[in-house]
């Protein structure tokens, strides 16, 4: 800023507290990123198939459903809430999914659009239970064993649905040919050079200082990132659909929760409610439309899966997929205390994760590897995250 | 005409009667001090008149007319903000968020309500000058801010929207001597915009340089109110505590 910033009396600070306090505003992201940088360069020093495109375009298909299901998470987490039910309600949703569009023969899109309703609206109900006052913990560890019911009664006596070889299997089937890839990470680009600009003009209208540097360099840096990205992952078949659906998702999500008034509601819910509640923001409704977010996360996530795996049964949404996308939010730096933390974490938390696994499986590592691994990773995520929340490195002392 | 008056305020929670027939009115361009012991009701009648709580019975008027302050957003829209002793800023945010929380300004529906971030800087430039409250940055999270630049965006953030009325809760209390100083001054500047001004406070330093009038709440009641020049801290402390005589001082 111009003026009114004459340098405030600044505290003496050590090295570790000035690092601790960069950490701890913008670059939350630089922690995850430097831990996937090592985890790429072990598992790739073992075994150089590892950063093959193969193997690269395989973890993001691997990490898709986690990835999904990470950022509604990561929704409830910045309104300082928990949901340990969404994994079981993205089989439910498959499944109603599935067995609309493969057993009674409805349209794909109808199919689609009322497993995400589904969703939407069991999330509502835990969220509406949770504003009366239960807490989020409870209610979606009851939801989640509901839901585990409720998956019985949503199949079909056979207990599972296949939709090999049908247009629901097309969902994740689908590779978009590299031209046409190429043309999005270009549209990509020029949206988000364009958006850049728009910002820059406004910012000039004010006399607020800025440069032209504030468009280029970023441009620049997402053309590399979406060209290198689309080069990447089309060496195969062309750009796997369940791709499209997280950059896409992931778009909307980052446009909603820093450029609009309800991303800055979403923050202030999570950093104090009370403070929040007293300027007018509307406390409980934020809440719910968290829930309601990660409800259609969940059904979505279910779906890309259901595709991927070519079918739902009862174990759907099971096993380590709803400890995974809350490790993966954790992991990527959105606080467990609320208001802290981006969606990039739900990327960059599925990445690490993924990478793990990819890699145990890769090189044949048991299993406990990965146990060990992704387990040792969550905890030194959450103790970072502990560390950047406190404002210093040793307990009982505050910035 | 009172900009804000309030008439036999009651409030209960659950078997404890935290205000009773509380009547209180607040004139433009008038400085209402409002003292008492703790748990004489100052926090619960701050809490009504800014809707974070309800009256069980009483009526408020503003500007004359009857209204009815059922939430936050309600009394700012009726013209009355406040300054909270805790400050209510939310630490994660910056300071412009903090300042416009809750009346950002956004752009059209269809772009989601698009905060209008440039604007908002302007401005949140102009009034934080107008108090010379120095920051750094602007886009810093509060949390890294000090006590008194936390202060300030607090007290600025009430004016953002041009409030008639301004309640400050204990707003001298985590000061220093400079930045207090700064802050009776800027109670004198809204009381000369022609604002009503609610100050609640324990020092009655504070309170004899800039009350115009003080109100005197003990056990939830009204029990004294005294005009500029015509009370002595005896007086003050005398209504606070019920021993008349003020032999305490």
């Amino acid at each position: 800023m111009s003026t009114a910033t004459t340098s405030a009396p600044e505290t003496r600070r050590t090295p570790a507290g000035r690092a601790i306090e960069m950490a701890a505003r913008g670059h939350r992201s630089l922690p995850v990123l430097i831990v996937l940088a090592i985890i790429w360069t072990v598992f790739y020093s073992q075994s150089p198939a590892y950063l093959s495109f193969q193997n690269i375009t395989n973890l993001t298909l691997q990490i898709a459903t986690t990835a999904i299901l990470a950022l509604g998470v990561v929704f409830v987490l910045l309104v300082g809430e928990i949901d340990l039910s969404s994994a079981v309600l993205s089989g439910v949703c498959a499944a109603i999914a599935a067995g609309l569009a493969v057993n009674s023969g409805l349209a794909l899109p109808l199919a689609i659009a009322v497993a995400i309703a589904a969703g939407m609206a069991i999330t509502l109900v835990e969220a509406l239970v949770i504003t009366f006052g239960v807490p989020s913990l409870i209610v979606t560890l009851g939801g989640m064993v509901i839901l585990q019911g409720l998956i019985l009664v949503v199949l079909p006596p056979e207990f599972t649905v296949s939709v090999a070889g049908t247009s629901f299997a097309k969902i994740a089937g689908t590779a978009i040919p590299a031209g046409a890839g190429y043309v999005l990470a270009a549209m990509g680009t020029l949206v988000f050079a364009a958006y850049r600009f728009v910002q820059y003009r406004e910012r000039m209208s004010t006399g607020t200082r800025t440069s032209p540097v504030a468009v280029v360099v970023p441009s620049v840096l997402v053309a590399v990132v979406l060209f290198g990205g689309v080069f990447t992952l089309t060496r195969q078949r062309g750009l796997p659909m369940p791709v499209l659906i997280v950059a896409v998702m992931l778009l909307i999500a980052w446009y909603f929760t820093t450029q609009t008034r309800y991303g800055i509601h979403l923050y202030a819910v999570g950093g104090d409610r009370e403070a929040a509640q007293r300027a007018g923001v509307p406390v409980r409704r934020m809440v719910i439309y968290s829930f309601l977010i990660l409800g259609a996360c969940a059904a979505i996530a279910g779906m890309v899966d259901a595709s991927r795996q070519l079918g739902v049964s009862v174990t759907s949404g099971a096993g380590p997929l709803m400890l995974n996308a809350i490790a993966a939010a954790v992991v990527g730096g959105t606080s467990l205390f609320g208001g802290r933390g981006s969606i990039w974490s739900a990327i960059l938390g599925a990445l690490v994760i993924g990478s793990i696994s990819n890699g145990v499986q890769l090189l044949g590592l048991t299993t406990e590897v990965q146990y060990f691994a992704t387990g040792s990773v969550l905890i030194i995520a959450v103790a970072v995250d502990v560390v950047l929340t406190r404002g210093s490195l040793w307990p009982g002392r505050r910035r | 005409m009172s900009l804000l008056e309030l008439t036999k305020i009651s409030k209960h929670f659950g078997g404890v009667r935290a205000l009773h027939e509380v009547d209180l009115a607040v004139d433009p361009g008038e400085v209402v001090a409002l003292i008492g012991d703790n748990g004489a009701g100052k926090s619960t009648l701050v809490k009504i008149v800014s809707g974070v709580e309800s009256p069980d019975t009483g009526e408020i008027r503003v500007r004359g007319e009857s209204a009815r302050l059922v939430s936050p957003r309600a009394a700012a829209e009726a013209g009355i903000r406040t300054v909270f002793q805790d400050l209510s800023l939310c630490d994660n945010l910056d300071a412009v968020q903090n300042l416009f929380l809750g009346q950002e300004k956004y752009g059209p529906m269809w772009s989601g309500r698009r905060i209008r971030r440039h604007v908002m800087e302007e401005h949140a430039h102009r009034i934080l000058e107008s108090l010379s409250v120095k920051l750094r940055s602007l886009s810093t999270p509060v949390v890294a801010l000090s006590g008194g630049q936390r202060q300030g965006i607090a007290i600025c953030r009430a004016l953002i929207s041009d409030p008639a009325v301004v309640i400050l809760d204990e707003p001298t209390a985590a000061l220093g001597v400079s930045q207090r100083a700064e802050v009776l001054d800027l109670i004198h500047r809204l009381r000369d915009q022609g604002r009503g001004v609610v100050v609640i406070s324990h020092d009655m330093k504070d309170v004899r340089q800039v009350a115009d009038r003080v109100v005197v709440l003990r056990l939830g009641t009204r029990v004294a109110e005294f005009r500029r020049g015509e009370y002595t801290p005896s007086d003050l402390v005398g209504a606070m505590t019920g021993a008349h005589e003020g032999d305490e001082l």
